[in-house]
């Protein structure tokens, strides 16, 4: 059994005619970094929020098939339920400061009090939560004076610190700088790392195609693909979704540099490199036997 | 960050002295001269309610408001002085406009009791944090939802005046004027309120999903991060305050 089952996930939200989910099956297993990917409207927010059951419980409207996490159906279970297996963070880091917590520190205590989480535990979630998204140095700060880097992290530490086994993130760089989104990158990897799901929409190619270990392309609330990241992104009707590959694989496509003994195209930098030392390899192995024959 | 709150931090008893206690003694101020209308009691209440402010050594932030509320007072005390209605004895003229004594013991009363509960409101308010006041009310049966309603004010106000400052500036940078004449103030305030309106509904759609992930709506009990402020003599306090307001009730009964 994997830890996340979806199983003909259909969903309109009410007083539309489109539906914004259309017959969505797939599985992802325990430590499994997953991609979503899509253009606008292409259903990546109402797929994330299905899967913590904010769709349909928050919005109502028509669904079907279903959603399992660790054998829980969502549906059925509700929101309240879900939150203690699956944790999600929004784009805008603002409008999740609860607002009424005068410390980073009491800020990500607040989903622990309302679970009724005993005192010393929490503390102990607090800390630990504080450490891997590496904001300890901000604890006593004001949770609205963070900049907007600091402020998402702290989003993610206050969701982390309520210990889900999946933790599903709503393009949560989208608002931020750079370095902001740099930072955030960073700390997502770390919760991989810890052996933490992590769902992930993302418009950044370069950075999903580095972490993530598989992507699910949406496309008009159907899922197109759910495959490796070089699988995906060697697709060549990638740009019909209105999806851009990383760089490194539109150069390479450009070029021609396939992965060695494969038919996809590198990804990441690294993979882009290894490629051209492979290609660059063979050309000079064979110069090299060119110019032997002629001063033979 | 602009704060909304009017604490004071100062290291004293008062201080230290749980916010249900202070509670208490707002209640124990504002029953205690109307149980017993003399004058006294409400001269008393009140010199008892500055002095806890000087212990809590917030007097000198309280003058500005006992200032603004006793200047209020002043003219109960001209219009009664001249036209309340038991006047009798004269106690000086102005001119030909006779000043009179009841008038103005009346208006004293009035002076007096209405700067007791300022005084015992301002007690709470300036050496209590918002959020311990909540979160005793919460702990006392308060529904958390009107908690965080409460604490959430204080921080979400000024966040919304920030946005405000943010659209202005933004206007203002498009070339609109935003100051002067208040006609042009007005007239540029009109475009703000689409934009902050919408904002503050999209903000307030954003943190309900937010605060439900984080199990804002989940049943059964809550804990707390911070352990309970108890104050070594609270209850001891508020018994003895319970006393005198009943003792208080049985001198106005037999006497
Ligand atoms: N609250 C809502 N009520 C009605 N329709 C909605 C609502 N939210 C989204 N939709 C519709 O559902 C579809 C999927 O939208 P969704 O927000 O899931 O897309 P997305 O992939 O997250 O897009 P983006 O990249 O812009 O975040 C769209 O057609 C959108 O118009
Ligand atoms: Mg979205």
């Amino acid at each position: 059994m994997s830890l996340i089952e979806v199983e003909h996930l259909k969903y309109r939200y009410p007083a539309t005619e489109k539906l914004a989910l259309n017959d969505i099956s797939l599985t992802a297993e325990a430590g499994e970094l997953i991609g979503i990917v899509g253009k606008n409207t292409a259903g990546k927010t109402t797929f994330c929020q299905a899967l913590v059951g904010l769709v349909p419980h928050f919005y109502k409207g028509a669904y079907g098939g279903s959603v399992r996490i660790g054998g829980m159906d969502v549906k059925e279970s509700g929101v309240d339920e879900t939150i203690r297996k699956v944790g999600i963070v929004f784009q805008n880091p603002f409008t999740q400061v609860t607002g009424s917590k005068l410390t980073v520190y009491e800020e990500i205590a607040f989903g622990l009090e309302h679970l009724g989480i005993a005192r010393q535990d929490m503390m102990e979630r607090i800390d630990h939560a504080l450490h891997l998204l590496d904001i300890e140095a901000y604890k006593d700060r004001a949770p609205f004076d963070l900049s907007g880097g600091q402020m998402q992290r702290m989003a993610i530490a206050s969701v982390i610190a309520m210990r889900p086994q999946v933790i599903v993130l709503d393009e949560p760089t989208s608002q931020l700088d750079p370095q902001g989104s740099e930072e955030v990158f960073r700390a997502i990897q770390s919760l991989s790392r810890e052996g933490i799901t992590v769902i992930l929409a993302e418009h950044k190619m370069e950075k999903l195609a580095a972490y993530a270990d598989r992507i699910a392309l949406l496309h008009e609330g159907m899922l197109i693909d759910y495959d490796t990241p070089s699988r995906v992104f060697s697709r060549s009707d990638l740009a019909e979704y209105g999806v851009e590959a990383p760089i490194y694989t539109r150069v390479c496509q450009a070029i021609g540099f396939r992965m060695l003994d494969m038919d996809t195209y590198p990804v990441t930098l690294e993979e882009a490199q290894a490629a051209y030392e492979a290609q660059h390899s063979a050309i000079s192995a064979s110069s090299q036997e060119e110019q032997g024959g002629r001063y033979d | 960050m602009k704060s909304m709150s009017l604490y004071v931090e100062r290291e004293s008893t008062v201080h230290h002295i749980d916010p249900i206690t202070k509670l208490v003694y707002i209640a124990a101020a504002i029953a205690l001269p109307i149980i017993l209308p003399s004058l006294h009691t409400a001269w008393i209440c009140m010199l008892i309610s500055f002095v806890i402010l000087g212990m809590g050594r917030v007097l000198t932030r309280s003058l500005p408001i006992i200032g603004f509320v006793g200047f209020i007072l002043l003219t109960v005390v001209i219009i009664q002085g001249f036209f309340h209605v038991g006047n009798e004895t004269v106690l000086f003229r102005l001119g030909s406009w006779p000043f009179y004594e009841e008038g103005l013991l009346f208006a004293m009363g009035i002076t007096f009791r209405a700067l007791n509960i300022v005084g015992a409101f301002l007690i709470l308010v300036l050496t209590t944090k918002p959020s311990d006041l909540v979160e005793s009310l919460v702990r006392k049966g308060l529904s958390p939802r009107i908690g965080y309603v409460l604490s959430s004010v204080f921080q979400i106000i000024p966040q919304m005046m920030a946005t405000v400052d943010t659209i202005t500036d933004a206007q203002r940078s498009r070339g609109m004027e935003t100051e002067g004449k208040l006609m042009t103030r007005i007239k540029a305030f009109l475009p703000l309120i689409g934009p902050v309106v919408l904002s503050s509904l999209i903000d307030t759609k954003e943190r309900t999903l937010a605060l439900q992930v984080r199990g804002f709506n989940v049943k059964g009990s809550k804990t707390f991060l911070n352990e309970e402020k108890m104050y070594r003599y609270g209850s001891a306090m508020r018994w003895s305050m319970l006393a005198i307001v009943i003792g208080a009730v049985i001198w106005r009964v037999i006497a």
